[in-house]
């Protein structure tokens, strides 16, 4: 019986691994190394991986900037409506990325709720890289929330109490004491929201649309390269498989080398570590 | 319990077929894959089939990735010729005619009047991609009005043609190069501006029964229909289509 039980495990597991690795296996056996490296060579590759880092790097600043204090607050604070906050923050999680597009061109549209006093101020993000950098924001930004609000709730409440009867300030305790204790949670988190935000799709090309060297970053590329080199889609979509591949086997791996067992303690690293 | 739960992981297995051949068993239902300047016409003539509209270079890509379409109608004749020449279609037919148009938002923010005034404005453009044929001829009428320098105020290239209406129509771009038939969808919120008879490409719709297909008899039916039915002729016309 126990016999049996763990079989129906192992066929599982080799089911799950055979149909989600499939996929990114038929990448790379279609593209091959020469070709995948004369396929990144284009322009094309080059100026949407150019386009996608940049706008990356913005809005991982801020998300980092400006969800870290939030989530400290959101975790070491209760209030009425606090539920109400965190759902509000999380919501991109679950949304279709065409409803995030909806939603950023009828909030920062010329038409949007903000249209007017954009436009009195001179400034129009649609079809600009703000408007890519603020799709990436809103749907990656969750991911590093979340996992923030997590981390920052799993340290020892004893430790910030300690702090402070020490005597330090309420914001010498978050920077000596609160970040370095969530930082592997942290840092997990910005991981995820980063391989999420370098996969960014339907909210790109919806508000801020498609031209090479501008906004076209590398999914939009892929999308638009499909039928007329296809070389060039596969070997981005190679490309950007190995990078966001080393991203979350770097999130598994970088806390058991630094001995850091603070991301063991939150929910969701504790899947990503063992 | 933990039968119930077998039950429906059985159940599920047994699903997973019938949802691959969807409605195969019953009267065939045909697959037309259409171009996306198709997409309000097409259901309007005939509701029963199902459709899939996208870019013609797109649909063509996956007719010839093996895609289970029984008609393919093409908004350019060279993707149509392209896969007769490869048999993957039956012989094509011309079935209707387009003209392209300049579609600016009602509010008009650039103030065009004129589509020879993208030269001298400061504009928004947005147009195909030069694969799709709305692309191709966005970029052959800017040729032959001697205006190709207007390509550098496009903002955004769009994989298909409703793409374009749909960034005009929510204000987002000043102007975009559709089809004539494109606005009257939308004219509520999109108006057309004229382009010049001389200007204009030969905007040809071809029409094809893929040779995978297995309800041919039908899709020559339908075929035959689009081509010759005088419902489906004047509902072409009423939405702004030439016939050929």
């Amino acid at each position: 019986m126990k016999h049996a039980f763990n079989t129906v495990l192992v066929v599982a597991v080799v089911v799950a691994v055979t149909f989600l690795a499939l996929p990114i296996v038929a990448i790379f056996w279609q593209v091959g190394l020469d070709r995948l490296v004369d396929g990144l060579r284009s322009d094309i590759a080059r100026d949407a991986f150019r386009v996608t880092l940049k706008t990356n790097a913005i809005a991982m600043a801020l998300i980092l900037s400006v969800g870290t204090p939030a989530a400290y607050f959101l975790a070491t604070r209760r209030f009425p409506g606090r539920a109400l906050v965190v759902t509000i923050l999380e919501l991109p999680l679950v949304l279709p990325p065409a409803v995030a597009g909806i939603g950023l061109i009828f909030a920062f549209g010329r038409l949007g709720l903000l249209g007017d006093e954009l436009d009195a101020l001179g400034i129009t993000i649609g079809f600009t890289q703000v408007a890519v950098v603020f799709a990436v924001t809103f749907v990656a930004s969750p991911f590093y929330v979340r996992q923030a609000i997590a981390s920052f709730e799993s340290i020892d409440r004893t430790m910030l109490d300690a702090s402070r009867t020490l005597g330090a300030s309420p914001a010498k305790t978050f920077w000596r004491v609160a970040l370095p204790l969530a930082g592997g949670g942290l840092g997990a988190g910005a991981a995820v929201a980063l391989a999420r935000g370098l996969g960014e799709f339907g909210a790109t090309i919806m508000f801020a649309g498609s031209l090479q060297g501008v906004t076209q970053t590398v999914s939009t590329a892929i999308y638009q390269e499909f039928d007329v080199s296809l070389d060039a889609a596969l070997a981005i979509s190679a490309a950007l498989v190995l990078v966001s591949g080393a991203i979350l086997l770097a999130v598994k791996i970088l806390p058991q080398w630094t001995g850091s067992r603070s991301t063991s303690r939150s929910l969701f690293a504790r899947s990503a570590s063992t | 319990m933990r039968k119930a739960a077998a039950v429906v992981g059985l159940a599920l297995i047994a699903a997973l077929p019938q949802l691959a051949q969807a409605e195969t068993a019953a009267a065939p239902r045909l697959t037309i894959y259409a171009a996306a300047s198709l997409t309000e016409v097409f259901p309007r003539i005939d509701r029963r089939p199902a459709y899939n509209f996208a870019g013609s270079n797109q649909l063509a890509l996956q007719i010839r990735q093996g895609a289970p379409a029984d008609i393919f109608a093409s908004a350019a004749p060279n993707f149509t010729q392209d896969l007769y020449r490869e048999r993957r279609v039956e012989k094509p037919r011309t079935f209707a005619s387009n003209k392209l148009v300049l579609a600016i938002p009602r509010s008009n923010p650039a103030g065009l009047s004129s589509v020879f005034e993208l030269r001298r404005k400061s504009v928004k453009l947005v147009i195909g991609t030069a694969r799709v044929p709305i692309g191709a001829y966005t970029r052959q009428v800017l040729r032959n009005l001697g205006m190709t320098s207007v390509l550098s105020k496009v903002v955004s290239e769009e994989p298909d043609v409703k793409s374009i209406v749909g960034k005009i129509a929510l204000g987002e771009a000043d102007a975009g190069f559709v089809y004539r038939t494109d606005v009257q969808p939308v004219r509520d919120r999109v108006r057309a501006i004229v382009i010049p008879a001389w200007a204009q490409p030969k905007v040809r719709y071809e029409i094809a029964v893929v040779s995978s297909s297995r309800n041919k008899a039908a899709a020559r039916a339908w075929v035959r229909m689009i081509l010759t039915n005088g419902r489906a002729r004047r509902l072409l016309t009423q939405a702004g289509f030439g016939l050929r």
